[in-house]
Formats: C-alpha cells, structure tokens, sequence
C-alpha cells in the first residue's frame, strides 16, 4: 500500500457522496468552460463575417436614423474609399405575413459587389443583379434553409413598407453561415413610388470599402467630416467594431452568467468543503489513531488534502473533457446543419481548457484546505480525549 | 537490566476554563526493559495520563520522561510524532482500524513512514500477522473480522515497526472474557519471545496474572508501600471467586 492507494481508498469508503461531490465539481467545471468559449466564440463568429476594410457609415444618432442616399455618392469620392453602398432595412417576411425569419436589404444593385469582393460572389450573379431589377442575392444559409436555387421565384411582404415585392434569385452568396437576402435598392423605390409615396431617398447604414486598410481611421474621419454640422451627422466604425457593438448587449449578459458561473463556483467549493468537513469529522477517531502511531501534522494534512485534490481534480478533467466533447459535437452538427452554423465557433480553447483544471485545482485545494487544517491543529492528546 | 522507562517528578496539570485538574502529581517511577507492565487505578486516577506521557503523546508541567534513553520533554509535536513511529507501538480500546483497507494494508500503515519499499512493508505486515496468528486472515477487511481479531490486527499493527515499547490503553475493554484473555497472553508472549517492554493501562483484574509488575494510581498520585499492596489486593480479590484458583501467568 502507498500513500496514494490510501487517498484513493479513503475516497472509495462513501462512493456515493464521492459521487455526487465529483459530479458536482464536474457540472461547475463543465458550466464555466462552456461559458468561457463565448466571448473568444463572438469574436470567432464576427472574425468570420466582418473586414477590417470595411466601415459602417451611420448616422451618429443610430443605426435606426437614417441618412440621404446622396451621402452615399459622396462617401464614394472620399479619397480612399474604393466603393460605398446604401442599406435599406426592408424587413421581408416570407410566408407568414410579419414574420422575418432572415435579414434582407434594399441596396444599391450596381455598388454592392464592389464593396463586398471577399463573399466571393460570381461576376454573372452580380451581373445579373444589377440588370433584373426585381433580382435578389440570398446567403446559403436561407437557400438552403427554403431549398431555393438560383432561377426561383419569392414573394416577400415588408414588415416597413406597404410592399409585397415578387422577386427572382439571381445569385447566392457562397456562405454557409450567410443568411443574408440583397435586393435591388431601385425596384424598392419604383414600386413606392407606384403607389404614389416618395422613393426611396434614405438608407440606413452605408457600407464603405477602403483601399487601404493602414487609411482606414483616416478614412472614417474624413467620412464624418463631410456630415458635420449637417441634421444627419455620422459615426464611422470598421465592420468588426460595428457587429462588436451589435453584440455588445450579448456579451454584457455574458459578463453577467460568468459571475453567475463564478458564485456557482463558489458554492460548489463552500459545498465541497462542507462535505470534506463531515468526511473528516467522521474519521476523527481513524485521524487522532494515524497521529499517535507516528504520522505528522503535515503528512495528514497532505492525505487530506491530496483526497479532496484527487477528487476535484479528476472530476474537473472530465468536466473538462466534456466540454470539449461537446463543443466538438456542436461544431459537427454545424456543419451538417447550417442552422447551427454559429455554434460551431464555440470552441474549448488550450487557454479554457487551463482555466478549467485551475478552477478544479482551486476548488480541492479551498475545499480541502479548511478541514485538513482542522484535523491537524489540535493536540494529539486533545483529540483522542475528544474521540474515546 | 537496562531502565526502558525512567519517569522523574512528572506532574500533569490540566486547564478547563477556570477548573484546573491534577492529573498526575510528583509521580516517578521506573520500568525496566523487556517487563510487561499495567497501570491500574480507578476512573481519574491519572494511569492514561501517565501513559500518554511515556508514549510521547503528551508532555508534562514539571518532571521528566525518559523512554529508551530519550528525554521526550524537549522534543516539538513533530519531533515527538517521529519517536513514536520509531519507537512505540500503541494498541487502543477500540481498536480503529481502517474500514476501507485489508488486515495486511492496516498493520502495514506505521510502515509508510519509512523507507521499505512496498515489498518489504508487505512482508513485514505479514510477518507481523502470522505473530498475531491471523496471517490467513491478511485480506481480510476489518468489518469481517470479530472484535478480538480486530484488535490482534492492531496489535499486528504496533508491532510491525519492531519498536522499543509498546503501550496498550485498556486493550481488554471493548472485548469478552475469552478474547481478553488471548490479548492478555499475546502481550505476554510479546514480552517472553521477543522482550519488548510492554506497558499496558485497565481496569482488568485479570492483567495480574500475566503482567510482571502493576504500579497502582489513585487521585494522580503513585500508590506505594501499604496502599499500593491494599490497593492489589483489592483488584484481586474482585477477581477471584472464593472457590476458583488464580490462573499463573503463561511465561
């Protein structure tokens, strides 16, 4: 026998309470792991769809004020911008009337390309984009979710505008995770105007691509430059920061569950402890025999803690690993489903997975520390008088 | 013979909020090596105190203790944990063995503070178990044994270091009269085979007939001369019915 087969043994004596303890310590292990893949799995999910070349023009007040698309013609003459182009909200629903299940877009047919090369989008498509002014580009992800294909026909009802506008996919945009619809900013408007309303004369956010990316703050400057001191002044940011921002109150609730996360954690050890304390009271007597036939304070204080350690340490490891099991699972899912597509960039990172075995030490250590202490501080003869 | 035990002028004195408590007063006495030895008295008399004195579980207010050349009183807590696993071996009433280990790895757990490596701790448990007569018993988990084989494991368990002395705190008292008699006689026989020097503290009249010598306590202090000698007398005439002869002691 050695010192580790009477930790494991000691363990063993209640394999019920080891198992829930264990199973505890494991679900908190689990818990904040998961948690911690969030903000780097934001950052994955908004790396994947934003440049660093392109900048959101919007009015300084919101994205919900809008600016005159002429600002748009404008932006495009600032020196270093490559191309803009205007977006309208039109907030389509498909088949069930005020109900948008995908975001869709008036833009400007004969821009949009040009400021967005890197969706890879065939020439033809943009072509044809620009030539159908009833056309539409629609994301994979909507494609395949609606099983489109280029050539079809779809009716979508604005929830904004008194429109029910037929359109025809001319394009897609080869993203699996794009659920995106752009249709033609001037069949928008020509169809307001049929109805003897202005046209569309306002867009929303103008996106602005820009030559060079180390001019890109020089840029957003002169941007806002050319709106000041005019009724819709504007706020320039890159396309990362902008879709930052947007989830900016998701990662605020985010903030919120890690601490939520951390006072489970906290609770989880004050549970531990408790239960590494009953677990010694129990054995006191077994205690106060080991400290008389020799053993020192230390080395009792080292099998106790080493129990409450083995076991938060193995428990947290398979927390751990479940966590990676699971985000492993999730990222495959993703790939199979696209409706999943965000979550495969959840991923237990090394850095996580760090995180996970030092809140799992922590815990043994917290946990095992205070009653292990306990055990050892009083006198030899004060304990046996105590226990017999 | 060499003294094993040289107790000098020891008195132990206790504090329980404002309440002090005498347990040993001025008490001296000596123990030679290779004896088997009780402390006997009444509940207080002071005879476990005195024990844990010589054991090295505690220290006293005033007096000395030498064991095995050993003045225990300078030593720290640590220092007196590390004698004693080199030097004593102690047997309890109740005999607090490890549930959740075998025979063997209990009598082998004085072992793990040493060097041997786990072979030899092995075998030296077993060698220690087949003293004890229960060496077909070494897988044996504690719940299985009955309570005299229990407390031979124990016994298996304090001697398996080899050590200079063993003590025994009223290793008779949670066991029957024919499983008392057997530990009785292997202490005995622990004395008469190997010469260890045995101290034991009880109640048992019994002890008596085996033991060498009895030094009898009474209110902390050593009884002496007459009182000491009423004081036998007493314990044994408790335990010898008028019609029944005395056993002899087994050596």
């Amino acid at each position: 026998m050695s010192y580790l087969a009477l930790v494991l043994a000691n363990l063993g004596r209640s394999k019920v309470r080891s198992l829930l303890t264990g199973g505890a310590v494991m679900l908190a292990v689990l818990l904040v792991c998961l948690l911690l893949t969030m903000p780097a799995g934001l950052d994955a999910i908004v790396t994947s769809i934003a440049s660093d070349t392109r900048i959101s023009v919007h009015n300084k007040a919101g994205v919900v004020y809008s600016l005159p698309l002429s600002f748009a013609r404008k932006v495009r003459h600032v020196d270093g911008v490559e191309a803009a182009v205007g977006f309208s909200w039109f907030g389509g629903a498909f088949e069930e009337a005020g109900k948008v299940t995908f975001p869709n877009f008036a833009v400007e047919a004969e821009h949009v390309g040009a400021v967005y090369p890197d969706y890879g989008i065939p020439a033809q498509q943009l072509a044809d984009f620009e030539r159908y002014r009833d056309g539409a580009i629609v994301g994979r992800q909507t494609m395949k979710q609606y099983g489109w294909k280029i050539g079809d026909r779809i009716t979508l009802q604005s929830t904004i505008l008194p429109l029910n506008l037929d359109l025809r996919i001319v394009g897609e945009i080869p993203n699996d995770r794009s659920p995106v619809l752009w249709l033609n900013r001037e069949y928008v408007d020509q169809a307001l105007k049929a109805l003897g309303r202005s046209g569309m004369g306002r867009v929303g956010i103008v996106w602005t691509r820009v030559k060079d990316p180390s001019r890109v703050n020089q840029v957003m400057a002169a941007v806002d430059e050319l709106s000041r001191n005019s009724d819709a002044e504007t706020a320039s940011e890159t396309e990362r920061s902008f879709f930052f921002s947007f989830f900016s109150s998701l990662q605020g609730f985010i903030r919120i569950i890690l601490i939520v996360t951390g006072l489970v954690a906290l609770c989880i050890v004050f549970i531990a402890a408790n239960t590494a304390s009953m677990a010694v009271r129990e054995r006191a007597a077994e205690i106060a025999i080991l400290r008389a036939i020799g053993f020192e304070r230390r080395a009792i204080f080292a099998m106790l803690l080493g129990e409450a350690l083995t076991l938060s340490t193995v428990s947290g490891l398979t927390g751990v690993a479940l966590a990676v099991a699971l985000t492993r699972v999730l990222r495959a899912f993703a790939g199979w489903n696209s409706a999943l597509g965000p979550l495969g960039n959840f991923m237990v990172t090394p850095g996580v997975i760090v995180q996970g075995v030092v809140l799992s030490l922590l815990v043994g250590l917290l946990a095992g520390a205070v009653p292990a202490y306990g055990a050892v501080r009083r006198s030899v003869v004060g304990v046996l008088h105590d226990v017999f | 013979m060499a003294v094993m035990i040289a107790v000098d002028r020891v008195s132990r004195l206790y504090r329980r909020g404002v309440e002090e408590i005498h347990a040993l007063i001025a008490v001296s006495l000596e123990v030679q090596a290779g004896h088997f030895v009780a402390f006997m008295g009444p509940s207080g008399s002071g005879k476990s105190t005195l024990l844990n004195l010589v054991s090295g579980i505690d220290r006293p207010n005033e007096g000395t203790v030498f064991v095995a050349g050993q003045r225990l009183n300078d030593l720290t807590e640590d220092d007196l944990a590390h004698w004693r696993a080199r030097h004593v071996g102690l047997i309890f009433q109740f005999f607090n063995l490890i549930p959740v280990l075998s025979a063997r790895d209990n009598v082998a757990l004085p072992l793990l503070l040493t060097d041997l490596t786990k072979r030899e701790r092995q075998r030296r448990a077993e060698t220690a178990l087949r003293v004890v007569g229960l060496v077909d018993r070494a897988h044996h988990s504690p719940a299985t044994l009955s309570g005299g084989e229990q407390q031979r494991v124990a016994i298996a368990r304090a001697i398996v270091t080899d050590p200079d002395l063993i003590v025994a705190d009223e290793p008779t008292g949670d066991l029957d009269a024919r499983n008392a008699e057997d530990v009785l006689a292997l202490l005995r026989q622990l004395k008469n085979d190997f010469g260890k020097t045995v101290v034991m503290v009880t109640h048992d009249p019994r002890a008596l007939r085996f033991v060498d010598d009895a030094f009898h306590l009474d209110k902390g202090v050593l009884l002496e001369g007459e009182a000491a000698e009423r004081a036998a007398e007493a314990i044994r005439l408790a335990a010898t019915p008028a019609h029944h002869s005395p056993r002899q002691p087994t050596a």
